[in-house]
């Protein structure tokens, strides 16, 4: 019975597989030209939201669709290029930003783009808290338009780096539309109308397409003319779009890629450039760990090699106790810090650390002082198979020589609200970062980030708190000369030399498919004008612009 | 009359109690839904957004329990279901109604011939007892039914979707296909069915065998089915007119209290073969701590099996005249 | 004493009936070997099942029975390993609930009037909400459920089938002859309750124990599968989820998410033949016949 049955539906099949022939990845554009397929697995349908300040819907529509002041670039060590503002001036002790905005740019509905739309964005944003992602007006105290073409941002002090959230992040909207808008945090906005190079034409929950934009402000670009970002539910499906060549762009986690991705086809290839540290963060209000020897002799005791290479493919390479990112924020490393954190990997210092300190090995081979172990457990996002098998390698590491490490795999949400709330002994995450080390820094040190254990803390999970680190940071904020930034920077790495505040482990990547074969303009590593991950707004807008087909 | 009205009380009480547990479950418990949306970006987005998000979802408004409970009523009753947080801004109804389909077709469909196949399976092995099906199906199908639903769907994928390659591994439908209502999508979404369809169907099939072979046995015993045959009516009629009919009512409605408990499983066949459905929807909330879409697809799902319930019971009344006239 | 002899002649009966009945049997043996295998978990494990230290993604070998997965653990080890926490699941749910089927059930049906209209009622609402979906949102707010909050959300959901079961059951039974004449005796409700009333229903008693503890497996191996339980035990549910969470299949290792489906079904195959043993002994009817004996009847 069951064999005629499975014999029915194979021949079924066989029929569907057959009628499903005519089926191709969405119909080619009216110029007769290939749609740019791009392969970016979220694990949901689109909800064809496209508001551009909710985080929820701003990664469709940042970058592509709505515009920035200026790009700022990570990759090249926070290069400005105007973007909506063609120039921008500090004034007023750095207090003061004036940016010029640009002439000639029209909204995608053909009215023209003018200063007022910028100041009407950001007083939006005071206006709504809610769209305020970035909290520019934690810092900001007012905006207003001056003249026909100059946008005046007053400081309540001076906050330099904020010029990133401030002209690279905050996506400009257009006066005559959103002042329309009756609830602009709960309306979907499902036809978005911006300045990009690219039109949303079609929504639906399998698949948003953009279409190139003529009448694109920077001519000569965005020269592919239909991109297709299909909706995928698993990593798998996702994965297997890239392989059998369907998607020539693509930001998806692959193991075994060589073989899996970059055999398939002539072209295909990849770059993962580092942008952030991925850190073990030890709770300093924990007893042992509140000691320095301990987390230097935690420092010296992880093999970052061994780790990157069995718990991450060496897809992300091993990071440095100063915490800057190599290669991509290497112009900012200090030679003095670098001499004297040493060899990143030395097991024999890591025990003379501890020897000093008065720690000695008790009879199960772990360290102990005045009966005490150093027992710690380390919590992981449970979601995160790279990372947990990232943590059992280096607990291994770290027990060897007499540290004992026990692996906590937590559940996703779990996991977010014990590192908030500093419920935790050793936590293994990443901090966002930003297009210099300094927003690392920040995020990790500056004790305002910083909440009593028990409540969220946005970053500084340690509960690190140094009035002369704060003094640092602060001091950074308030210029604009380089050679006080470098130097401000190398005071803060030797304090994470010294101290080891948090210990840096891998170093976080893009995820970066491509086929260079189909279109050339992609970010390289010898010119890595934005970050190429689909993830990143609104880089992956720019990358988009810069592409051209090939045949 | 008086039997469907007692079932129509029932079957409110049943959805006020789903109702009350549905509001009051989240409010026992801790949990925040913007942490675990900030968990979700990877870390992506500047850590200070997790303020805005806390505003924007409207964590940390309070009000009393017993208005806002009454406005929940309110609100849940004209349809007004709240807006989803990992889709945020877009409508829970909306999000709702884009997986319904896939779960009406899919589970709808399977569920129905499971029971339809699995009855006329059963009524055949007890009415030719002690013949091949009687004693092949019930130990078969005791194992079978204790088998974890997503297994065999792992199982299937494995086997006929890795190993043969007969079928497609996940998902409703191709998902870089054009959606059109066109002959070459719409067999998409069949070749897409076949194995959580197979899948389902095997794993509930096995129940309504057994109660159906069972009810058959009692009632094959019963002096009016011994009548119709001495009277030499044709065993065909006598099998289903008058045995299979009667053994049929109990199995009605142990259709429409299993049915929560296939429902169930169907959840999980969906999550294994990422089927865009209601499961699949619910599970993806769980991980995204979509809290409204949630409770939302949790009271669609019992409103669902509550109103087969109904409509069985509707049903029962109309082949069984006995519960028409008594109550 | 009464009470003894007729639980014992009940036992004596069952223990002769499982030496008759081929599924009964079979049943009795799979949850035997499981059992010794939970009590005794170390006697079967050759590695340190939550060991990481194994060629990551290893075929079948004589030291890796089932292979390792791709973060180099034993997968036989993890096996023997997580038997204790599904068959304890079972035991201890099927316990619990079925003591409560038995006292609401029977509570209801031999006190009658409104006790039973209210009793039945809070059965029936509870039988028929989706307790699957139930149990997937008070998880998912608990996050991740501790193996006693699993337990308490499975009684809670897992008692109203067998409860409904009973009550019917007890209601043939409240109005025979030897019960009514206790009660007319002058004998207690608990005596009448305890002596006369649950004896004869010891089968179905047994069948509902084996019912939830069924049930008890596989709704907790799914809720574990979807990563809502405590992804850090060693169980098959946790097992099927590292597994799934990895690519098990597509990447090569299938044994890592095919074997600890199997053993879950072997544990609930072995519950639900003794479940269905066990209702044939209630219900001798149903009990399997063979074609000629059944002729030879008819005629």
């Amino acid at each position: 019975m069951r064999e005629k049955f499975k014999g029915g539906l194979a021949a079924l099949a066989l029929a569907l597989v057959t009628s499903t022939c005519v089926l191709g990845p969405s119909v080619a554009g009216a110029s007769g030209q290939v749609p740019l397929n791009l392969d970016n697995e979220q694990g949901m349908l689109w909800a064809c939201s496209f508001n551009p300040f909710l985080p929820t819907s701003s990664p469709y529509s940042v970058g592509l669709t709505y515009e920035t002041l200026d790009f700022i670039d990570a990759l090249e060590n926070a290069k400005v290029t105007p973007w909506l503002a063609s120039a921008y001036a500090w004034s007023n002790a750095n207090k003061t930003l004036t940016f010029t905005i640009r002439s000639g740019v029209k909204w995608t509905d053909g009215k023209p783009f003018s200063a007022a739309d910028v100041a009407y964005t950001f007083n939006l944003l005071k206006k709504t808290p809610a769209l305020d992602a970035n909290a520019v007006w934690s810092v900001l105290s007012s905006v207003t338009q001056s003249g026909s073409n100059k946008v005046v941002f007053n400081f309540t002090k001076s906050a330099v780096p904020y010029f990133f959230y401030v002209a690279g992040q905050v996506p400009i909207v257009p006066q005559h539309i959103w002042s329309k808008v009756s609830n602009p945090v709960t309306n979907p906005i499902s036809t978005p109308i911006g300045t990009g190079g690219y039109v949303m034409s079609k929504c639906t929950p399998q698949n948003i397409q953009w279409t190139a934009n003529p009448n694109y402000w920077q001519p000569g670009l965005a020269q592919v003319k239909t991109v297709n970002m299909p909706a995928f539910l698993s990593n798998n499906t996702a994965n297997e779009y890239l392989a059998t060549g369907q998607s020539a762009y693509g930001a998806q986690f692959i193991p075994n890629i060589k073989s899996y991705f970059v055999a398939k086809k002539a072209g295909n290839g990849y770059w993962f450039p580092p942008v952030a540290n991925v850190s073990l963060f030890p709770n300093l209000t924990v007893a042992g760990l509140n000691d320095v020897a301990v987390r230097q002799a935690i420092s010296y005791g992880i093999n970052r090699a061994s780790v990157s290479k069995i718990g991450e493919y060496g897809y992300e390479p091993p990071a440095s106790q100063t915490g800057i990112v190599a290669p991509t924020f290497s112009s900012w490393s200090s030679s003095a810090a670098m001499k004297a954190a040493g060899s990143s990997y030395d097991p024999a210092k890591a025990k003379s650390l501890l020897t000093k300190d008065g720690y000695k090995l008790d009879s199960k081979g772990v360290y102990a002082k005045k009966g005490k172990e150093l027992a710690f457990t380390v919590i992981t996002n449970g979601g995160y198979s790279d990372w947990i098998a990232s943590m059992q390698v280096l607990g291994a590491q770290l027990t060897k020589i007499g540290i004992k490490i026990t692996v906590d795999p937590v559940a996703s949400s779990n996991f977010y609200s014990d590192v908030y709330a500093g419920k935790f002994q050793l936590a293994y995450n990443v901090e966002t970062g930003g297009p210099s080390p300094f927003y690392e820094f920040r995020q990790w040190l500056y004790s305002k980030n910083s909440a009593p254990i028990g409540s969220a803390a946005a970053s500084n999970w340690e509960r690190f708190k140094s009035p002369a680190v704060d003094a640092l940071l602060n001091q950074y904020g308030a210029t604009t000369n380089v050679a006080t930034q470098h130097s401000i920077m190398s005071q803060l790495q030797t304090i994470m030399v010294q101290q080891a505040p948090i210990i840096p482990v891998l170093e976080e990547v893009d995820w970066f498919q491509y086929n260079n074969k189909e279109y050339s303009g992609f970010p390289t590593p010898k010119n890595p004008y934005a970050q190429p991950a689909l993830y990143n707004e609104p880089d992956w807008g720019v990358v988009l612009l810069h592409l051209k087909p090939l045949s | 009359m008086r039997f469907l009205v007692r079932r129509l009380g029932f079957l409110l009480v049943a959805l006020w109690a789903a109702l009350t547990v549905n509001f009051f479950i989240p409010r026992l418990m801790p949990g925040n839904p913007a942490e675990s949306m900030m968990a979700k970006f990877h870390g992506h987005v500047n850590p200070v957004a997790i303020k805005a998000l806390e505003v924007a979802f409207g964590i940390n408004n309070h009000q009393g329990l017993i208005s806002s409970y009454f406005e929940y009523i309110n609100n849940t009753l004209h349809g007004n279901l709240g807006l989803s947080l990992s889709y945020f801004p877009i409508p829970v109804s909306t999000v709702i109604m884009r997986a319904l389909p896939w779960s009406l077709g899919l589970v709808g469909i399977s569920t129905i011939l499971g029971f339809v196949i699995g009855t006329a399976l059963g009524a055949i092995a007890a009415w030719r007892r002690g013949g091949i099906l009687d004693n092949v199906l019930p130990p078969a199908f005791i194992v079978i039914s204790a088998f974890p639903y997503f297994w065999i769907g792992l199982l299937c994928v494995w086997f006929f979707a890795l190993t043969l390659g007969w079928f497609p591994i996940l998902g409703g439908y191709t998902e870089t296909a054009t959606v059109a209502w066109n002959w070459g999508f719409v067999g998409d979404i069949l070749w897409h069915s076949v194995l959580p369809a197979f899948t389902i169907l095997l794993t509930s099939i096995g129940g309504w065998i057994l109660t159906m072979r069972n009810n058959m046995i009692t009632v094959v015993a019963e002096d009016y089915v011994k009548m119709a045959r001495a009277k030499g009516l044709k065993p065909r009629r006598v099998l289903w007119q008058y045995a299979g009919r009667n053994a049929l009512l109990p199995n009605l409605t142990g259709f429409a209290m299993s049915l929560g408990f296939v429902i169930s499983g169907a959840i999980l066949v969906e999550y294994v073969f990422n089927y865009p459905g209601l499961g699949f929807t619910l599970l993806q909330a769980v991980q995204n701590e979509d809290y409204p879409l949630m409770q939302s697809l949790f009271l669609l799902i019992t409103v669902a099996v509550l109103v087969a319930i109904f409509i069985s019971d509707v049903a029962t009344a109309l082949l069984d005249p006995r519960t028409r006239s008594s109550s | 004493m009464r009470l003894f002899s007729s639980i014992g002649n009940v036992l004596l009966r069952s223990f002769k009936f499982l030496r008759r009945d081929k599924k009964a049997a079979a049943g009795s043996i799979i949850m035997f070997v499981l059992l010794v295998i939970t009590a005794f978990p170390t006697w079967f494990t050759p590695h340190d099942p939550s060991a990481e230290i194994y060629t990551p993604g290893a075929g079948l070998s004589w030291s890796h029975l089932l292979g390792t997965t791709s973060f180099g653990q034993d997968v036989f080890s993890q096996l023997i390993a997580g038997t204790r926490q599904s068959v304890m699941i079972a035991l201890i749910v099927g316990f619990i609930s079925t003591v409560l089927s038995v006292g609401i059930g029977i509570t209801a049906a031999y006190s009658g009037g409104i006790v039973d209209d209210v009793l039945s009622l809070v059965t029936d609402v509870v039988l028929v909400i989706p307790t699957f979906p139930l149990i997937i949102v008070i998880t998912a707010y608990l996050k991740s459920a501790s193996f006693w909050l699993m337990v308490l959300v499975l009684v809670i959901t897992g008692w109203s089938y067998g409860a409904r079961q009973l009550r019917v059951q007890a209601l043939s039974l409240r109005n025979r002859d030897y019960l009514l004449a206790a009660r007319a005796r002058g004998e207690s409700s608990w005596y009448v309750i305890c002596v006369e009333l649950i004896p004869p229903m010891t089968s179905l008693i047994v069948a509902n124990f084996l019912g939830a503890a069924l049930y008890a497996v596989l709704t907790a191996a799914g809720l574990q599968f979807v990563g809502l339980g405590n992804i850090n035990t060693e169980s098959w549910g946790t097992m099927l989820y590292w597994a799934q969470n990895n690519e098990a299949l597509s990447i090569g290792l299938p044994l890592w998410a095919l074997a600890p489906g199997v053993a879950i079904a072997i544990l609930g195959s072995g519950l639900a033949l003794l479940n269905y043993a066990f209702d044939e002994i209630g219900n001798p009817a149903l009990r399997p016949v063979s074609a000629k004996r059944l002729q030879k009847a008819r005629a």
